[in-house]
Protein backbone atom coordinates (compact mmCIF):
# COMPACT_ATOMS: atom_id res chain seq x y z
CA UNK A 1 0.00 0.00 0.00
CA UNK A 2 1.76 3.31 -1.37
CA UNK A 3 1.70 6.23 1.45
CA UNK A 4 0.02 8.37 -0.83
CA UNK A 5 -3.13 6.39 -1.12
CA UNK A 6 -3.00 6.17 2.15
CA UNK A 7 -2.79 9.73 2.92
CA UNK A 8 -6.17 10.21 0.68
CA UNK A 9 -7.98 8.32 2.46
CA UNK A 10 -10.05 8.93 5.81
CA UNK A 11 -9.37 5.93 7.34
CA UNK A 12 -7.21 2.83 6.25
CA UNK A 13 -7.19 -0.52 7.81
CA UNK A 14 -4.74 -2.84 7.29
CA UNK A 15 -4.73 -6.50 8.10
CA UNK A 16 -6.12 -6.22 11.40
CA UNK A 17 -6.95 -8.43 13.94
CA UNK A 18 -7.38 -9.03 17.52
CA UNK A 19 -8.18 -11.80 19.80
CA UNK A 20 -9.67 -11.88 23.50
CA UNK A 21 -7.72 -14.62 24.85
CA UNK A 22 -8.51 -17.65 22.83
CA UNK A 23 -12.03 -15.81 21.32
CA UNK A 24 -12.22 -14.30 18.13
CA UNK A 25 -12.98 -10.53 18.52
CA UNK A 26 -12.02 -9.54 14.17
CA UNK A 27 -9.40 -11.63 11.85
CA UNK A 28 -7.51 -9.95 9.35
CA UNK A 29 -9.76 -7.53 8.14
CA UNK A 30 -8.95 -4.50 5.52
CA UNK A 31 -10.87 -2.03 4.58
CA UNK A 32 -10.67 1.89 3.83
CA UNK A 33 -13.35 5.04 3.72
CA UNK A 34 -12.71 7.94 1.70
CA UNK A 35 -13.17 11.85 3.08
CA UNK A 36 -16.58 12.69 3.00
CA UNK A 37 -17.67 9.00 2.63
CA UNK A 38 -20.73 7.80 4.96
CA UNK A 39 -19.90 4.33 5.38
CA UNK A 40 -21.78 1.30 6.13
CA UNK A 41 -20.68 -1.20 8.43
CA UNK A 42 -23.03 -4.32 8.47
CA UNK A 43 -22.85 -7.29 10.20
CA UNK A 44 -25.28 -9.64 12.81
CA UNK A 45 -24.55 -9.38 16.83
CA UNK A 46 -21.19 -10.82 17.60
CA UNK A 47 -19.92 -10.15 14.20
CA UNK A 48 -17.14 -8.10 15.51
CA UNK A 49 -18.66 -4.70 14.86
CA UNK A 50 -18.46 -2.83 18.26
CA UNK A 51 -15.11 -4.79 18.22
CA UNK A 52 -13.94 -2.76 14.67
CA UNK A 53 -14.79 0.48 16.05
CA UNK A 54 -13.23 0.23 19.05
CA UNK A 55 -10.22 -0.53 17.64
CA UNK A 56 -10.57 2.77 15.14
CA UNK A 57 -10.81 4.27 18.39
CA UNK A 58 -7.95 2.85 20.06
CA UNK A 59 -9.88 1.67 23.02
CA UNK A 60 -8.96 -1.80 22.49
CA UNK A 61 -4.94 -2.55 21.07
CA UNK A 62 -4.69 -4.62 18.08
CA UNK A 63 -2.48 -8.16 17.92
CA UNK A 64 -1.57 -7.40 14.04
CA UNK A 65 -2.54 -5.15 11.65
CA UNK A 66 -2.71 -1.42 11.49
CA UNK A 67 -5.24 1.33 11.29
CA UNK A 68 -4.28 5.34 9.22
CA UNK A 69 -6.77 7.88 10.29
CA UNK A 70 -6.42 10.89 8.14
CA UNK A 71 -2.90 9.69 6.75
CA UNK A 72 -1.59 9.46 10.47
CA UNK A 73 -0.92 5.78 11.87
CA UNK A 74 -3.26 5.49 15.18
CA UNK A 75 -1.03 4.01 17.05
CA UNK A 76 1.09 6.45 16.90
CA UNK A 77 -0.86 9.87 16.82
CA UNK A 78 -4.22 8.37 18.69
CA UNK A 79 -4.48 11.76 20.62
CA UNK A 80 -4.64 14.00 17.94
CA UNK A 81 -6.53 11.44 16.01
CA UNK A 82 -9.39 11.54 18.53
CA UNK A 83 -9.76 15.49 18.85
CA UNK A 84 -11.18 15.05 15.26
CA UNK A 85 -13.23 12.33 15.95
CA UNK A 86 -16.80 11.91 17.61
CA UNK A 87 -18.05 8.84 18.89
CA UNK A 88 -21.86 7.33 19.47
CA UNK A 89 -21.74 3.99 20.96
CA UNK A 90 -24.23 1.37 20.98
CA UNK A 91 -26.91 1.75 23.74
CA UNK A 92 -25.18 5.48 24.89
CA UNK A 93 -25.08 6.18 28.27
CA UNK A 94 -24.63 9.99 30.27
CA UNK A 95 -23.38 10.09 33.51
CA UNK A 96 -26.46 10.28 35.54
CA UNK A 97 -25.51 12.23 38.33
CA UNK A 98 -25.08 15.07 36.11
CA UNK A 99 -27.40 17.24 34.20
CA UNK A 100 -27.51 17.14 29.82
CA UNK A 101 -25.61 20.89 30.46
CA UNK A 102 -23.39 19.62 32.97
CA UNK A 103 -22.70 16.79 30.85
CA UNK A 104 -22.16 18.59 27.27
CA UNK A 105 -20.15 21.06 29.28
CA UNK A 106 -17.73 18.43 30.96
CA UNK A 107 -16.82 17.30 27.29
CA UNK A 108 -16.43 20.68 25.68
CA UNK A 109 -13.86 21.51 28.50
CA UNK A 110 -11.91 18.23 27.60
CA UNK A 111 -11.97 18.80 24.27
CA UNK A 112 -11.44 22.48 24.94
CA UNK A 113 -13.55 23.46 21.76
CA UNK A 114 -17.34 23.98 21.31
CA UNK A 115 -19.45 24.02 18.32
CA UNK A 116 -20.56 27.36 17.34
CA UNK A 117 -23.50 25.87 16.54
CA UNK A 118 -24.43 24.07 19.51
CA UNK A 119 -27.93 25.95 20.24
CA UNK A 120 -28.55 24.83 16.39
CA UNK A 121 -28.18 21.25 16.99
CA UNK A 122 -29.65 21.23 20.38
CA UNK A 123 -33.08 23.07 18.69
CA UNK A 124 -33.23 20.20 16.03
CA UNK A 125 -32.80 17.36 18.30
CA UNK A 126 -35.47 19.58 20.51
CA UNK A 127 -33.24 19.51 23.43
CA UNK A 128 -34.45 22.53 25.64
CA UNK A 129 -33.26 24.51 28.60
CA UNK A 130 -35.46 22.31 30.62
CA UNK A 131 -34.37 19.03 29.18
CA UNK A 132 -30.66 19.89 29.63
CA UNK A 133 -30.98 20.96 33.43
CA UNK A 134 -32.49 17.91 34.21
CA UNK A 135 -29.99 14.68 35.33
CA UNK A 136 -29.59 12.51 32.75
CA UNK A 137 -30.98 9.54 34.95
CA UNK A 138 -34.74 10.94 34.26
CA UNK A 139 -33.54 10.95 30.43
CA UNK A 140 -35.90 8.85 28.47
CA UNK A 141 -34.16 6.12 25.93
CA UNK A 142 -35.20 8.81 23.30
CA UNK A 143 -33.98 12.21 24.79
CA UNK A 144 -30.49 10.05 25.71
CA UNK A 145 -30.17 9.09 22.83
CA UNK A 146 -30.42 12.50 21.50
CA UNK A 147 -28.15 14.20 23.90
CA UNK A 148 -25.28 10.87 22.78
CA UNK A 149 -25.75 12.46 18.85
CA UNK A 150 -24.94 15.81 19.98
CA UNK A 151 -22.37 14.43 22.26
CA UNK A 152 -20.55 13.04 19.30
CA UNK A 153 -21.39 16.44 17.04
CA UNK A 154 -19.91 18.54 19.40
CA UNK A 155 -16.82 20.10 18.46
CA UNK A 156 -17.22 19.68 14.64
CA UNK A 157 -15.44 16.60 14.06
CA UNK A 158 -14.03 15.23 11.37
CA UNK A 159 -14.66 11.94 11.42
CA UNK A 160 -17.82 10.49 13.62
CA UNK A 161 -18.35 6.87 14.00
CA UNK A 162 -21.87 6.10 14.94
CA UNK A 163 -22.84 2.59 16.30
CA UNK A 164 -26.60 1.88 16.18
CA UNK A 165 -27.52 5.88 16.10
CA UNK A 166 -31.21 5.69 16.21
CA UNK A 167 -32.17 3.39 18.36
CA UNK A 168 -34.22 4.88 20.98
CA UNK A 169 -35.27 7.72 18.08
CA UNK A 170 -38.92 8.34 16.80
CA UNK A 171 -39.27 8.67 13.15
CA UNK A 172 -39.58 12.32 13.18
CA UNK A 173 -36.04 12.35 15.21
CA UNK A 174 -34.58 9.68 12.61
CA UNK A 175 -35.67 12.36 9.77
CA UNK A 176 -33.83 14.96 11.82
CA UNK A 177 -30.66 12.77 12.12
CA UNK A 178 -30.85 11.93 8.61
CA UNK A 179 -30.54 15.33 7.87
CA UNK A 180 -27.97 16.33 9.98
CA UNK A 181 -25.84 13.19 8.23
CA UNK A 182 -26.37 14.76 4.88
CA UNK A 183 -25.19 18.23 6.38
CA UNK A 184 -22.17 16.95 7.66
CA UNK A 185 -21.37 14.89 4.85
CA UNK A 186 -21.61 18.43 2.30
CA UNK A 187 -19.03 19.74 5.13
CA UNK A 188 -16.88 17.00 4.45
CA UNK A 189 -17.55 15.17 7.27
CA UNK A 190 -16.67 11.77 7.07
CA UNK A 191 -19.74 9.05 8.67
CA UNK A 192 -18.66 5.49 9.61
CA UNK A 193 -21.92 4.14 10.36
CA UNK A 194 -22.76 0.44 11.92
CA UNK A 195 -26.45 0.10 12.16
CA UNK A 196 -28.90 -2.89 12.34
CA UNK A 197 -31.68 -1.13 10.07
CA UNK A 198 -30.95 -1.87 6.72
CA UNK A 199 -33.36 0.54 4.94
CA UNK A 200 -31.35 3.25 6.59
CA UNK A 201 -27.96 2.00 5.45
CA UNK A 202 -29.41 1.80 2.52
CA UNK A 203 -30.61 5.32 2.34
CA UNK A 204 -27.55 6.87 4.01
CA UNK A 205 -24.42 5.48 2.69
CA UNK A 206 -22.79 5.21 -0.42
CA UNK A 207 -20.39 1.98 0.56
CA UNK A 208 -20.52 -0.61 2.87
CA UNK A 209 -18.47 -3.38 4.93
CA UNK A 210 -20.20 -6.90 5.61
CA UNK A 211 -18.76 -8.36 8.53
CA UNK A 212 -18.89 -12.06 9.48
CA UNK A 213 -17.47 -13.89 12.30
CA UNK A 214 -14.94 -11.28 12.64
CA UNK A 215 -13.88 -11.52 8.49
CA UNK A 216 -14.57 -8.44 6.00
CA UNK A 217 -17.18 -10.72 3.43
CA UNK A 218 -17.63 -7.55 1.44
CA UNK A 219 -16.67 -3.97 0.59
CA UNK A 220 -18.74 -2.42 -1.92
CA UNK A 221 -21.13 0.14 -3.04
CA UNK A 222 -24.74 -0.75 -2.38
CA UNK A 223 -25.51 -0.81 -5.70
CA UNK A 224 -22.83 -3.14 -7.03
CA UNK A 225 -23.60 -5.56 -4.29
CA UNK A 226 -27.56 -5.35 -5.49
CA UNK A 227 -26.03 -6.24 -8.68
CA UNK A 228 -24.13 -9.32 -8.01
CA UNK A 229 -27.66 -10.31 -6.16
CA UNK A 230 -29.48 -9.28 -8.96
CA UNK A 231 -32.95 -9.10 -10.07
CA UNK A 232 -35.98 -11.14 -8.72
CA UNK A 233 -38.43 -12.07 -11.94
CA UNK A 234 -41.68 -13.36 -11.68
CA UNK A 235 -44.33 -14.00 -13.99
CA UNK A 236 -47.51 -15.49 -14.72
CA UNK A 237 -48.10 -17.64 -18.08
CA UNK A 238 -51.22 -18.76 -19.68
CA UNK A 239 -50.92 -22.39 -18.96
CA UNK A 240 -48.28 -24.26 -16.99
CA UNK A 241 -45.19 -25.39 -18.84
CA UNK A 242 -43.73 -28.76 -17.63
CA UNK A 243 -39.89 -27.38 -17.73
CA UNK A 244 -39.69 -24.11 -18.05
CA UNK A 245 -36.35 -23.25 -18.26
CA UNK A 246 -34.68 -19.86 -19.14
CA UNK A 247 -31.13 -19.02 -20.05
CA UNK A 248 -29.56 -16.76 -17.75
CA UNK A 249 -31.90 -17.09 -14.92
CA UNK A 250 -32.49 -19.44 -11.99
CA UNK A 251 -36.21 -20.75 -11.03
CA UNK A 252 -36.16 -20.23 -7.41
CA UNK A 253 -40.12 -21.13 -7.34
CA UNK A 254 -43.28 -22.75 -9.11
CA UNK A 255 -46.52 -22.74 -7.76
CA UNK A 256 -48.95 -23.69 -10.23
CA UNK A 257 -48.30 -21.17 -13.39
CA UNK A 258 -46.33 -18.55 -11.08
CA UNK A 259 -42.64 -18.98 -11.60
CA UNK A 260 -39.88 -16.76 -10.10
CA UNK A 261 -36.47 -16.42 -11.04
CA UNK A 262 -33.40 -14.48 -10.00
CA UNK A 263 -31.59 -13.15 -13.44
CA UNK A 264 -27.79 -12.32 -12.19
CA UNK A 265 -26.50 -11.58 -15.80
CA UNK A 266 -27.98 -9.55 -18.70
CA UNK A 267 -31.63 -8.50 -17.70
CA UNK A 268 -32.13 -7.48 -21.55
CA UNK A 269 -30.91 -11.49 -22.74
CA UNK A 270 -33.38 -12.63 -20.13
CA UNK A 271 -36.88 -10.44 -21.49
CA UNK A 272 -36.02 -11.46 -24.84
CA UNK A 273 -36.17 -15.05 -23.90
CA UNK A 274 -39.00 -14.18 -22.24
CA UNK A 275 -40.93 -12.39 -24.51
CA UNK A 276 -41.38 -15.58 -26.75
CA UNK A 277 -43.81 -16.83 -23.93
CA UNK A 278 -46.89 -16.79 -23.25
CA UNK A 279 -46.87 -13.99 -20.41
CA UNK A 280 -49.72 -12.93 -18.54
CA UNK A 281 -48.10 -10.78 -16.44
CA UNK A 282 -44.50 -10.45 -15.34
CA UNK A 283 -42.66 -8.17 -12.26
CA UNK A 284 -38.97 -7.59 -12.17
CA UNK A 285 -37.57 -6.01 -8.61
CA UNK A 286 -34.51 -4.79 -7.82
CA UNK A 287 -33.51 -6.90 -4.02
CA UNK A 288 -33.89 -4.40 -0.68
CA UNK A 289 -30.70 -4.19 0.96
CA UNK A 290 -32.00 -6.63 3.23
CA UNK A 291 -32.91 -8.96 1.02
CA UNK A 292 -29.05 -8.56 -0.04
CA UNK A 293 -27.77 -9.08 3.46
CA UNK A 294 -29.49 -12.34 3.62
CA UNK A 295 -28.46 -13.38 0.14
CA UNK A 296 -24.61 -12.35 1.79
CA UNK A 297 -25.59 -14.76 4.75
CA UNK A 298 -26.80 -17.75 3.42
CA UNK A 299 -23.98 -17.90 0.36
CA UNK A 300 -20.64 -16.58 1.94
CA UNK B 1 -7.71 16.95 30.06
CA UNK B 2 -9.19 19.38 32.32
CA UNK B 3 -8.84 17.90 35.79
CA UNK B 4 -10.95 20.24 37.78
CA UNK B 5 -14.03 19.76 35.27
CA UNK B 6 -13.50 15.85 36.07
CA UNK B 7 -13.17 16.52 39.82
CA UNK B 8 -16.29 18.22 39.54
CA UNK B 9 -17.79 15.49 37.96
CA UNK B 10 -16.53 12.96 40.54
CA UNK B 11 -17.65 15.25 43.03
CA UNK B 12 -20.57 15.38 42.08
CA UNK B 13 -20.71 11.56 42.21
CA UNK B 14 -19.80 10.60 45.08
CA UNK B 15 -20.78 13.98 47.23
CA UNK B 16 -24.22 12.13 49.07
CA UNK B 17 -22.24 9.48 50.64
CA UNK B 18 -18.70 11.12 51.37
CA UNK B 19 -21.02 13.91 53.22
CA UNK B 20 -22.77 11.70 55.33
CA UNK B 21 -19.48 10.20 55.68
CA UNK B 22 -17.94 13.60 57.40
CA UNK B 23 -21.40 14.22 58.78
CA UNK B 24 -21.08 11.07 60.73
CA UNK B 25 -17.60 11.05 61.42
CA UNK B 26 -17.68 14.45 63.02
CA UNK B 27 -20.57 13.60 65.00
CA UNK B 28 -19.22 10.38 66.24
CA UNK B 29 -16.16 12.54 67.61
CA UNK B 30 -18.39 15.10 69.18
CA UNK B 31 -20.38 12.36 71.23
CA UNK B 32 -17.58 9.99 72.08
CA UNK B 33 -15.85 13.40 73.36
CA UNK B 34 -19.05 14.24 75.44
CA UNK B 35 -19.77 10.76 77.06
CA UNK B 36 -16.00 10.87 77.82
CA UNK B 37 -16.32 14.39 79.56
CA UNK B 38 -20.00 13.92 81.02
CA UNK B 39 -19.76 9.99 82.72
CA UNK B 40 -16.64 8.37 84.81
CA UNK B 41 -16.58 5.76 81.39
CA UNK B 42 -13.37 4.84 82.39
CA UNK B 43 -14.85 3.05 85.97
CA UNK B 44 -17.59 1.22 83.77
CA UNK B 45 -15.73 -0.68 81.11
CA UNK B 46 -12.66 -1.47 83.61
CA UNK B 47 -15.09 -3.02 85.57
CA UNK B 48 -16.39 -5.04 82.45
CA UNK B 49 -12.80 -5.67 80.97
CA UNK B 50 -12.21 -7.08 84.60
CA UNK B 51 -14.64 -10.05 83.46
CA UNK B 52 -12.89 -11.12 80.58
CA UNK B 53 -10.23 -13.23 79.67
CA UNK B 54 -6.36 -12.29 80.46
CA UNK B 55 -5.00 -11.78 76.83
CA UNK B 56 -8.54 -10.05 76.11
CA UNK B 57 -8.04 -7.76 78.72
CA UNK B 58 -4.48 -7.07 77.82
CA UNK B 59 -5.29 -6.50 74.19
CA UNK B 60 -8.19 -3.96 75.20
CA UNK B 61 -6.14 -2.44 77.30
CA UNK B 62 -4.02 -2.04 74.51
CA UNK B 63 -6.24 -0.54 72.06
CA UNK B 64 -9.42 0.56 73.74
CA UNK B 65 -8.76 1.00 77.40
CA UNK B 66 -6.20 3.82 76.63
CA UNK B 67 -9.05 5.45 74.74
CA UNK B 68 -10.93 6.23 78.22
CA UNK B 69 -9.03 9.34 78.75
CA UNK B 70 -10.07 12.73 76.87
CA UNK B 71 -7.08 12.25 74.53
CA UNK B 72 -7.35 8.74 73.73
CA UNK B 73 -10.85 9.57 73.26
CA UNK B 74 -10.33 12.14 70.64
CA UNK B 75 -7.94 9.16 68.91
CA UNK B 76 -10.87 6.78 69.38
CA UNK B 77 -12.66 8.81 67.07
CA UNK B 78 -10.56 7.83 64.10
CA UNK B 79 -10.50 4.41 64.98
CA UNK B 80 -14.02 3.35 65.70
CA UNK B 81 -14.38 0.24 63.35
CA UNK B 82 -17.46 1.92 61.99
CA UNK B 83 -15.19 5.13 60.98
CA UNK B 84 -12.51 2.73 59.46
CA UNK B 85 -15.04 0.82 57.44
CA UNK B 86 -16.45 3.77 56.09
CA UNK B 87 -13.10 5.60 54.88
CA UNK B 88 -12.67 2.28 53.16
CA UNK B 89 -15.44 2.09 51.62
CA UNK B 90 -15.12 5.92 50.35
CA UNK B 91 -11.92 5.16 49.22
CA UNK B 92 -12.94 1.79 47.23
CA UNK B 93 -16.08 3.43 45.74
CA UNK B 94 -13.82 6.18 43.74
CA UNK B 95 -11.99 3.50 40.98
CA UNK B 96 -15.30 0.98 41.64
CA UNK B 97 -17.08 3.44 40.44
CA UNK B 98 -15.28 5.69 38.26
CA UNK B 99 -13.57 2.32 36.45
CA UNK B 100 -14.97 -0.78 36.88
CA UNK B 101 -19.10 0.46 36.45
CA UNK B 102 -18.01 2.84 33.82
CA UNK B 103 -16.79 0.32 31.92
CA UNK B 104 -19.94 -1.30 32.47
CA UNK B 105 -22.11 1.21 31.44
CA UNK B 106 -20.17 2.61 28.37
CA UNK B 107 -19.63 6.07 30.29
CA UNK B 108 -15.68 5.32 30.44
CA UNK B 109 -15.49 4.13 26.51
CA UNK B 110 -17.21 7.53 25.86
CA UNK B 111 -15.02 9.54 27.87
CA UNK B 112 -11.21 7.91 26.52
CA UNK B 113 -12.96 7.90 22.46
CA UNK B 114 -12.25 11.90 23.53
CA UNK B 115 -8.73 13.30 23.46
CA UNK B 116 -7.96 12.28 26.95
CA UNK B 117 -4.18 10.39 27.60
CA UNK B 118 -4.90 7.67 29.83
CA UNK B 119 -2.55 8.15 32.12
CA UNK B 120 -3.89 11.18 32.31
CA UNK B 121 -7.14 10.08 33.24
CA UNK B 122 -5.73 7.72 35.73
CA UNK B 123 -3.85 10.32 37.66
CA UNK B 124 -6.84 12.67 37.53
CA UNK B 125 -8.95 9.96 38.93
CA UNK B 126 -6.52 9.00 41.65
CA UNK B 127 -5.82 13.15 42.48
CA UNK B 128 -9.59 13.46 42.39
CA UNK B 129 -9.85 10.64 44.93
CA UNK B 130 -6.80 12.01 47.34
CA UNK B 131 -8.69 15.28 47.13
CA UNK B 132 -12.24 13.62 48.39
CA UNK B 133 -10.60 12.05 50.93
CA UNK B 134 -8.85 14.82 52.13
CA UNK B 135 -12.18 16.61 52.33
CA UNK B 136 -13.35 13.86 54.41
CA UNK B 137 -10.60 13.65 56.69
CA UNK B 138 -10.91 17.61 57.07
CA UNK B 139 -14.27 17.34 58.58
CA UNK B 140 -12.78 14.48 61.20
CA UNK B 141 -9.72 17.24 61.80
CA UNK B 142 -12.28 19.98 61.98
CA UNK B 143 -14.61 18.46 64.78
CA UNK B 144 -11.62 16.89 66.91
CA UNK B 145 -10.65 20.55 66.99
CA UNK B 146 -14.21 21.92 67.78
CA UNK B 147 -14.91 18.65 70.31
CA UNK B 148 -11.49 19.63 72.34
CA UNK B 149 -12.23 23.22 72.35
CA UNK B 150 -16.21 22.93 73.69
CA UNK B 151 -14.74 20.85 76.04
CA UNK B 152 -12.14 23.32 77.67
CA UNK B 153 -9.49 20.80 76.83
CA UNK B 154 -7.50 22.71 74.10
CA UNK B 155 -3.98 22.64 73.57
CA UNK B 156 -1.42 23.11 71.25
CA UNK B 157 0.21 19.57 71.99
CA UNK B 158 -3.70 17.98 71.33
CA UNK B 159 -4.11 20.03 68.11
CA UNK B 160 -0.27 18.74 67.03
CA UNK B 161 -1.65 15.11 67.61
CA UNK B 162 -4.77 15.55 65.65
CA UNK B 163 -3.10 17.07 62.88
CA UNK B 164 -0.73 13.74 62.74
CA UNK B 165 -3.95 11.41 63.31
CA UNK B 166 -5.26 13.05 60.64
CA UNK B 167 -2.91 12.74 58.47
CA UNK B 168 -2.35 9.37 59.11
CA UNK B 169 -5.99 8.51 58.43
CA UNK B 170 -5.72 10.53 55.33
CA UNK B 171 -2.83 8.83 54.27
CA UNK B 172 -4.28 5.19 54.95
CA UNK B 173 -7.34 6.08 52.94
CA UNK B 174 -5.30 7.23 50.00
CA UNK B 175 -2.93 4.02 50.30
CA UNK B 176 -6.62 1.97 50.19
CA UNK B 177 -7.80 4.28 46.98
CA UNK B 178 -4.55 3.34 45.09
CA UNK B 179 -4.55 -0.43 45.87
CA UNK B 180 -8.27 -0.40 44.84
CA UNK B 181 -7.24 2.10 41.82
CA UNK B 182 -4.96 -0.86 40.65
CA UNK B 183 -7.08 -3.49 41.22
CA UNK B 184 -10.05 -1.26 38.93
CA UNK B 185 -7.36 -0.67 36.47
CA UNK B 186 -6.85 -4.88 36.23
CA UNK B 187 -9.95 -6.24 36.80
CA UNK B 188 -12.72 -6.91 34.05
CA UNK B 189 -16.31 -7.49 35.96
CA UNK B 190 -17.43 -4.63 37.56
CA UNK B 191 -18.54 -5.80 41.00
CA UNK B 192 -14.68 -7.48 41.12
CA UNK B 193 -13.19 -4.56 42.23
CA UNK B 194 -15.17 -3.63 44.96
CA UNK B 195 -15.28 -6.68 46.84
CA UNK B 196 -12.26 -7.77 45.99
CA UNK B 197 -10.62 -4.76 47.64
CA UNK B 198 -12.77 -4.77 50.39
CA UNK B 199 -12.20 -8.32 50.87
CA UNK B 200 -8.37 -7.83 50.91
CA UNK B 201 -9.20 -4.78 53.41
CA UNK B 202 -11.11 -7.39 55.56
CA UNK B 203 -8.31 -9.97 55.58
CA UNK B 204 -6.14 -7.50 56.77
CA UNK B 205 -7.67 -6.42 59.80
CA UNK B 206 -8.72 -9.53 60.74
CA UNK B 207 -5.18 -10.70 60.89
CA UNK B 208 -3.96 -7.53 62.46
CA UNK B 209 -6.47 -8.08 65.13
CA UNK B 210 -5.85 -12.31 65.47
CA UNK B 211 -2.02 -11.07 65.72
CA UNK B 212 -2.71 -8.32 68.48
CA UNK B 213 -4.23 -11.00 70.04
CA UNK B 214 -1.98 -13.96 69.82
CA UNK B 215 1.96 -13.09 70.39
CA UNK B 216 2.75 -16.24 67.70
CA UNK B 217 1.78 -14.03 64.83
CA UNK B 218 2.93 -10.75 65.84
CA UNK B 219 5.31 -11.14 63.47
CA UNK B 220 3.22 -10.47 60.75
CA UNK B 221 2.17 -7.06 62.15
CA UNK B 222 4.87 -5.21 60.27
CA UNK B 223 3.54 -6.61 57.15
CA UNK B 224 -0.09 -5.17 57.58
CA UNK B 225 -1.45 -1.77 56.27
CA UNK B 226 -3.47 -1.10 59.92
CA UNK B 227 -0.19 -1.57 61.07
CA UNK B 228 0.77 1.80 60.16
CA UNK B 229 -2.84 3.11 61.59
CA UNK B 230 -2.22 3.77 64.48
CA UNK B 231 -4.35 7.00 65.75
CA UNK B 232 -4.33 6.00 69.77
CA UNK B 233 -0.56 5.20 69.81
CA UNK B 234 -0.03 8.71 68.44
CA UNK B 235 -2.15 10.36 70.56
CA UNK B 236 -0.55 9.01 73.30
CA UNK B 237 3.00 9.64 72.03
CA UNK B 238 4.01 6.04 71.34
CA UNK B 239 3.06 6.62 67.52
CA UNK B 240 5.40 6.38 64.71
CA UNK B 241 4.15 8.60 62.44
CA UNK B 242 7.54 9.24 60.39
CA UNK B 243 7.58 5.30 59.42
CA UNK B 244 3.73 5.40 58.93
CA UNK B 245 4.17 8.00 56.24
CA UNK B 246 6.84 6.41 54.86
CA UNK B 247 5.62 3.12 54.19
CA UNK B 248 1.97 4.16 53.38
CA UNK B 249 2.90 7.11 50.83
CA UNK B 250 5.54 4.69 49.54
CA UNK B 251 2.82 1.85 49.49
CA UNK B 252 0.32 4.33 47.36
CA UNK B 253 3.02 5.67 45.24
CA UNK B 254 3.81 2.04 43.96
CA UNK B 255 0.18 0.64 43.90
CA UNK B 256 -0.42 3.99 41.68
CA UNK B 257 2.50 3.23 39.43
CA UNK B 258 0.99 -0.20 38.66
CA UNK B 259 -2.03 1.54 38.13
CA UNK B 260 -0.76 3.45 35.54
CA UNK B 261 0.71 0.43 33.84
CA UNK B 262 -1.80 -1.97 33.96
CA UNK B 263 -4.45 0.76 32.74
CA UNK B 264 -1.97 2.05 29.76
CA UNK B 265 -2.15 -1.94 28.51
CA UNK B 266 -5.58 -2.72 29.08
CA UNK B 267 -8.42 -3.00 26.59
CA UNK B 268 -11.57 -0.73 27.16
CA UNK B 269 -13.78 -2.34 28.18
Amino acid sequence: MNSSSTKNKAIRVENLSKFYGKTLGVNNISFDVDPGEIFGFLGPNGAGKTTTIRLLLDLLKPDEGSITIFGKPLNEFSMEIRRHCGYLPGEFQAYKHLTGYQYLGLFADLRKSLNDDLSILLEKFQLSPRDLKRKTSQYSRGMMQKLGIVQAFLHKPKLVILDEPTSGLDPLMQEVFYALIFEKQMEGTTIFFSSHNLPEVEKLCSRLAIIRQGQIVSVESIESLKQKVGHVMEILLDGELPALEIEGADLISAMGNRYVFKIKGDLSKVLQKVSGLPLKDITITRPTLEKVFMEFYKTS
Amino acid sequence: MKALSYFRMVWKTNKAFAIFTMALLASTQLLILNLVTTFDTQAIIASIVEQLPKNMQVFLKESFFSTLTFDGAAAFGYNHPMVIALIIVNAINIPARHISRELESGTLEVLLSHPVKRNMFITTLWASGIVLLFLITLSAFLSSILGVYLFHQLSADVVFKILEISLNMWLFSVLILSYSLMIASKSKGGGLTGSLSAMIAFVFYVVFLISQLWSTLDFLLPYNIFYYYEPQQIMLGRGHIGLDTLVLVGLSGLCFGFSVIFFNKRDIP
